[in-house]
């Protein structure tokens, strides 16, 4: 009798000390993810120590630019209204940042697809020095000298210390969670709402003039292609030639996600379109020809204005507005944000 | 008559045996250590950093910095038959830390062996396993951030024969991807055919030779006022690892005082 009462004592000990697990779930429709948190269980803690992380200006060399100040939660964690995101010294990022959501998806990341795992992904922003300039090192130094991150690293892991994997790890926790899949166009997938006739017509025209590279459910097909967009003189961005070397792979970049496209304008790999309608005049007269411009885009793809008028009522169903306020995701320190703060530079 | 319970637990015990029998023999095979040191030299001179030298070319340099991955280290048994166990892990080599240019490898005391066999760079399925520590923490400078991948070679110094600024020259060599990989699988028996046991009590060192002599007058040429630096994956980067690969010249096995 009592050792059942020191085993069921143990037994409860154990509960509060080991970390609970804290599954991922799948949306329905969804493939299987491509990170499925191999060697990087999944739980409450370490979810909560990546969005920590991902919050803390402590993780940039001057403290002003965490995760968060490119990738914001109101703009389905893309910069809001910023053609490239500020960095440190008033530097630009070399490219638009991408929202986040649905990364457990991706293979590989980046507008040329040049990072191989989520886990490694923050190491580029992290040590570039027109972003967050930091070495890895000296942050780790800094979360040891920390009240907190030695506790909470601890507790993640089950033993002391901080380690550049354990923080990449930490941080995957959060960044492969991030999933919206709760968009209008969800529901109405679901059976829960019912699309009206523009929504109808429109998401009609997307599946004859887009659906080819943006595939549902993602939308994206994760492909890269040359969609016909001059290279910038002073980016001098050829995409994804720049990670394989090849020629025929030139100023071809990964076909973004057109889920949250209402929320992470503006658009392309440099921002240089300002609204979805530049965008679709974009494929409707201005795609400039090339020897690897994607054979789908040779004429152009016709969209008329009454195409665009409809086209633009599906896309706005791909708002997912519980993602962007989902408390799971937002600053632990804050809550969330509903709009840009008036003092966002 | 047990019950089927018991039996089961009896079967249960004897299958704990066996994987405990198993386990001892799985020990039993790594009961010495062979010491095998990496030393480099320059035109027969033993490498220092920051200290000048010439290269075939007569373009006089420094090396800053000179650190390698080498990973999968086993001793080649001298019976063609027999396979060694290669252990899956990397060493970074960093001739600015002498204590990792020496490693200790676990080797099985009693056989014949006559050579070296290990991997330089790190191979694709290890380029993909996302975060990762020890030699392979991102932290050791070895990383590619933009084109995830290690850095297999990084060496640096000056020269005034180099045109870029402050006349340094880097060259930064990895690749994993398509035609532009780096990683070489190597293997290298001593120099005079000498084989080796290792026993428990006599140990052995080996020493691989590195000639860096080769590393600029190689299979490609490299003149460093010519080609002063190499910082991606590519078809330059692939030459320079073939050059490097050219440096090992062999093994000098002797006692392990």
């Amino acid at each position: 009798m009592k050792s059942l009462a020191a085993i069921t004592f143990i037994g409860f000990f154990c509960v509060i000390w080991t970390n609970i697990p804290f599954p991922f779930p799948v949306p329905e429709g969804f493939p299987s993810p491509i990170y499925k948190f191999q060697n990087n269980p999944r739980t409450r803690e370490g979810f909560e120590l990546g969005r920590k992380l991902f919050y803390d200006g402590l993780l940039s060399k001057d403290g002003n630019f965490p995760c968060s100040s490119c990738h914001q939660q109101f703009a389905a964690f893309a910069t809001y209204e910023h053609r490239l995101s500020h960095g440190f010294n008033d530097q630009f990022s070399f490219r638009n940042a991408p929202g986040l959501f649905n990364l457990a998806w991706k293979k590989e990341l980046d507008w040329d697809g040049g990072i191989n795992h989520i886990e490694v992904q923050p190491l580029a922003p992290l040590l570039d020095p027109h972003e967050m300039a930091e070495d890895l090192n000296h942050v780790i130094s800094k979360m040891k000298k920390d009240k907190t991150y030695p506790v909470l690293f601890n507790r993640v892991f089950g033993s002391p210390g901080i380690s550049s994997q354990r923080i990449l790890k930490a941080l995957a926790q959060f960044t492969a969670s991030l999933v919206s899949a709760d968009s209008r166009y969800d529901k109405m997938k679901r059976g829960e709402v019912h699309f009206n006739q523009y929504e109808l017509k429109g998401y009609e025209i997307f599946q004859q003039k887009c659906s080819r590279c943006h595939q549902e459910p993602l939308f994206t097909d994760f492909s890269y292609r040359n969609t016909g967009l001059e290279v910038d003189s002073t980016l001098k961005d050829f995409g994804r030639m720049r990670i394989t070397g090849r020629k025929e792979d030139s100023i071809k970049f990964q076909v973004p996600s057109l889920r949250n496209v209402f929320l992470t304008y503006p658009y392309a790999h440099d921002g240089r379109f300002v609204t979805i309608s530049e965008v679709l005049e974009h494929y409707n007269s201005g795609v400039v020809q090339g020897p690897t411009l994607d054979s789908g885009l040779r004429k152009g793809i016709s969209i008329s204005s009454d195409d665009r008028f409809y086209l633009i009522y599906f896309l706005e169903t791909l708002t997912d507005s519980s993602f962007i306020k989902n408390p799971l995701y937002a600053d632990p320190a804050m809550g969330v944000r509903n709009e840009a703060p008036a003092h966002l530079h | 008559m047990p019950s089927p319970m018991l039996q089961r637990l009896k079967g249960f015990s004897y299958s704990l045996i066996l994987l405990f029998v198993l386990g001892s023999f799985q020990k039993k095979e790594m009961d010495s250590t062979l010491s095998i040191q990496f030393r480099a030299y320059v035109h027969g001179v033993p490498l220092e950093l920051n200290k000048k030298y010439q290269n075939p070319f007569g373009e006089t340099f420094e090396i800053t910095r000179f650190r390698f991955y080498a990973g999968k280290l086993a001793p080649v048994y001298t019976n063609a038959n027999f396979k060694s166990k290669i252990p899956s892990h990397y060493h970074l080599i960093d001739f600015s830390d002498s204590a990792t240019t020496r490693i200790e490898l676990p080797v099985t005391a009693g056989i014949i062996y006559n050579g070296i066999q290990f991997q330089m760079g790190i191979d694709s399925a290890d380029q993909n396993r996302g975060a990762q520590s020890g030699a392979l923490d991102p932290a050791k400078g070895m990383f590619w951030t933009w084109n995830s991948g290690y850095i297999n070679i990084k060496m640096e110094g000056n020269s005034p024969f180099s045109t870029q600024p402050a006349h340094i020259f880097e060259y930064h060599i990895g690749g994993y991807r398509n035609n532009y990989n780096t990683v070489w699988q190597i293997k290298l028996y001593s120099t005079n055919d000498q084989s080796f046991m290792i026993s428990k009590e006599k140990k052995i060192l080996i020493e691989i030779g590195m000639d860096l002599d080769y590393l600029f007058d190689g299979p490609t040429p490299i003149h460093i006022r010519e080609i002063p630096s190499c910082m991606k994956p590519g078809e330059l980067a692939r030459k320079i690892s073939e050059n490097f690969i050219g440096t090992f010249t062999g093994l000098t096995i002797s006692p392990n005082p």
